[in-house]
């Protein structure tokens, strides 16, 4: 499962992803973030439950963060796992995405 | 009775030189001659005695005959045929016994006027038969020295004795009797032999039956070649359902047609077993349970039997106290293990061990000894030799290498002493784009140690496998766990791009992954076989431009230390070669900060062009285009 839930929160649309994210699932991911951010709302992303996630996977993640800043919304990152924010890192992207260790720091930081 | 019996003390014997015929016997004489030309024109034993016996009373005039051969024994002799009033066909005589056993016993012809004036003669048989005895000639039957027999004849129809014509005759006429019997037996054994020959032709022939025929499109081949007829060799092969190939080849104790039988039931066996056993250390259990209940006269079987997917290159086998097998990768000889359970046959319990190796593109050869015994004088060729024989014949299919094989033994004056069986599997021509790139590769550097090969579709669903089957490979390099996530993410990054870019979306295509071992990391060797990639278009996108794209090429050349092209011919496709080092090195623990490999990308150089020297220099290779 690369998509484990969609739910709303305080006017978010939480996404949650898992498992390993590569060219196989990356497709999955885009679609799931560019629904979501159809809404208007704020996108988080939990990745606390990503053990892999390569650049196709990044490149979904990217492409909603475009989409989200195009319509005035952000998409942030939570509970980010070491695997997800090493990749970040590698990307040097770590800087470009807002990241959270929670959700609640993360409706915190945009009330 | 019509023979008569005299007793060795008889005084009446007349020895006759039968030397020489009288003058005025011309007219006999070209009778006896026509009579022997007939009767040695005839093949069959029996009807040569027959007629021989026959001619010989009409020559002679005589009321009665008889024509006895000695034994195989050579200890008595038979009465094979007889004429007259009474029949004795069957009776057996002693040598030196009697008229006709001495004859034989002192190889000169006797003569006996009157036989009642014998004491030993059989009057007895006479009175029971009514024929009435009077005089006896008997004369020795020989083919050159060798005595074969004796003839005698009784009672001149005239009445008279028998004269010094009669047995100049007699003697004639039994050594060419004797010739004609020589004769006919030559040909019965000759038609015997050709019967056995015809025979064996036939099992032969049905031995030939029980091997595969030859299938090109497979990437396997057999040769077996008897030292006689039949062969106590066997091989066999066959494709199953799902494309893997089962796969066989023995050696029974002993030759000739013991061998030849149990050889027809063990490949009897295996062919309707390995149908439906998939796990080769089963398979020879089970044949080796029923061979051991059946088997007798101490045979056994020795026997090499597997399985190999010419999808993967993956190839199991048990061996069954057979020579073990020859396996050549591409670049080096593959160290094949003794075998470890003992032939078919013996032990009925005895425990057998698959074994499991991805050829890789390289040749896998089980053979019997009669390949390796082939002998030039003093010399035996062994598995060296025929390692080198292979090697020769490189390039070649696989049937023709074998055939290429066994011309330059017979060519070179190699003598065979055993029956000789041949099975290889080439998996260069297996069918998958992994036998190209392996033979086409430059071979890998000398300090690496190839582990494994994977063969896949250019899939995203199997990106999955490939990882998974990295992760255990690096964990057999050492690496640690960051170490490994980061080289898995490189490696992904690789086979991604050969999908996207070489291959390009939606077409579909073979990527082959060698994993190789160095003493200080991983070498890994990506190849695809789309048209080929311009390194130097392959480049990192600028990492403040945030979009999608370029950032595969750029976690690669992070994670890595080396990561080039290495040139192929056009129409070959893409051979990438990607090393990491542990960031511990070869032996001590670095000092390198935890989660960042040395020169890891992070460095100031790490956004320069393709020929900018970045980490350790490549393996082996001088022109290789750095991505």
């Amino acid at each position: 499962m690369t998509v484990t839930s969609i739910k709303e929160e305080q006017g978010r649309t939480v996404i949650a992803l898992s498992g390993e994210i590569d060219l196989e699932n990356a497709g999955d991911v885009r679609k799931a973030l560019l629904a979501a951010l159809k809404h208007k709302k704020d996108v988080l992303v939990d990745l606390s439950a990503v053990s892999y996630i390569d650049s196709s996977g990044i490149a979904s993640l990217v492409e909603g963060l475009q989409v989200a800043r195009k319509q005035k919304n952000e998409l942030s990152l939570v509970a980010v796992s070491a695997r997800a924010l090493r990749v970040l890192e590698l990307a040097r992207l770590d800087k470009v995405f807002s990241i959270h260790p929670d959700i609640a720091s993360a409706i915190a930081a945009r009330p | 009775m019509a023979s008569s019996i005299s007793d060795t003390g008889n005084n009446t014997d007349r020895t006759i030189d039968a030397g020489s015929v009288q003058p005025g016997d011309s007219s006999a004489l070209d009778f006896a001659a026509s009579l022997a030309r007939s009767f040695a024109a005839s093949l069959n034993v029996d009807a040569t005695v027959r007629q021989a016996l026959g001619s010989i009373i009409q020559l002679l005039e005589t009321e009665a005959g008889s024509l006895f051969l000695i034994d195989d024994a050579g200890s008595q002799l038979i009465c094979r045929a007889s004429a007259g009033p009474v029949k004795i066909d069957g009776l057996t005589v002693p040598l030196g016994q009697g008229i006709v056993g001495r004859t034989v016993a002192e190889d000169r012809l006797i003569a006996v006027e009157d036989a009642y004036e014998d004491r030993s003669f059989f009057k007895a048989a006479d009175q029971r038969t009514g024929f009435h005895t009077r005089s006896v000639l008997c004369a020795p039957m020989r083919v050159g020295e060798k005595l074969i027999g004796a003839v005698q004849v009784l009672n001149k129809r005239s009445g008279h004795p028998f004269d010094a014509r009669d047995s100049n005759m007699l003697q004639v006429m039994a050594n060419a009797a004797a010739l004609a019997i020589s004769n006919a037996r030559l040909a019965d054994q000759l038609l015997e032999q050709e019967r056995i020959k015809r025979e064996l032709e036939l099992a032969s022939e049905i031995q030939r039956s029980l091997l595969p025929g030859v299938d090109s499109d497979l990437p396997i081949c057999g040769i077996n070649r008897p030292i006689r007829e039949v062969s106590g060799d066997f091989y066999d092969y066959f494709e199953l359902p799902d494309g893997t190939i089962a796969f066989a080849l023995g050696d029974v104790s002993g030759k000739g047609m013991n061998a030849a039988l149990l050889m027809a039931k063990t490949a009897s066996l295996f062919r309707c077993l390995g149908k439906t056993i998939r796990d080769p250390a089963r398979l020879l259990s089970i044949l080796n349970r029923e061979i051991c209940e059946t088997t007798s006269r101490g045979m056994f079987c020795t026997m090499l039997a597997g399985l190999y997917e010419p999808a993967t290159g993956l190839l199991r086998y048990a061996n069954a106290g057979h020579l073990p097998p020859l396996i050549k990768f591409p670049d080096r000889l593959y160290e094949t293990v003794a075998p470890d359970a003992p032939p078919l046959g013996i032990v009925s319990d005895a425990q057998f061990v698959d074994h499991e190796i991805n050829l890789n593109g390289g040749l896998f050869v089980a053979f019997s000894d009669g390949l390796t015994e082939f002998r030039y004088g003093e010399e035996e060729l062994g598995t060296d030799g025929l390692n080198l024989l292979l090697d020769n014949a490189q390039h070649k299919p696989i049937a023709q290498r074998l055939d290429a094989v066994l011309r330059e033994l017979d060519q070179g004056g190699w003598q065979a002493r055993d029956d000789l069986t041949l099975l290889a599997i080439d998996d260069c021509t297996a069918g998958r784009a992994f036998q190209r790139d392996h033979r086409g590769d430059p071979a890998a550097p000398t300090e690496a140690e190839f582990l494994f090969g994977l063969s896949f579709m250019a899939e995203p669903s199997r990106l999955k496998l490939m990882r998974a089957s990295l992760r255990a490979a690096a964990r057999a390099c050492r690496f640690d766990e960051d170490e490994i996530q980061d080289l898995l993410l490189a490696a992904g990054e690789a086979v991604e791009n050969i999908m996207i870019h070489a291959y390009g979306s939606g077409k579909k295509g073979e990527i082959t992954l060698a994993v190789h071992r160095l003493p200080d990391g991983i070498m890994l060797r990506l190849r695809d076989f789309a048209p080929r990639v311009d390194a130097a278009k392959i480049e990192p996108r600028p990492l403040d431009e945030v979009r999608p794209g370029g950032l595969g090429t750029h976690f690669i050349r992070a994670i890595m230390d080396d990561a080039s092209f290495i040139p192929l011919p056009d129409g070959e496709g893409n051979l990438l070669e990607l090393v990491k080092r542990r960031r511990t090195g070869p032996e001590t623990v670095g000092d390198s900060p935890a989660g960042v490999p040395p020169d890891s990308g992070v460095s100031p150089d790490s956004g320069g062009g393709s020929d900018s020297p970045r980490g350790k220099p490549g393996v082996g290779m001088d022109s290789k285009d750095r991505i």
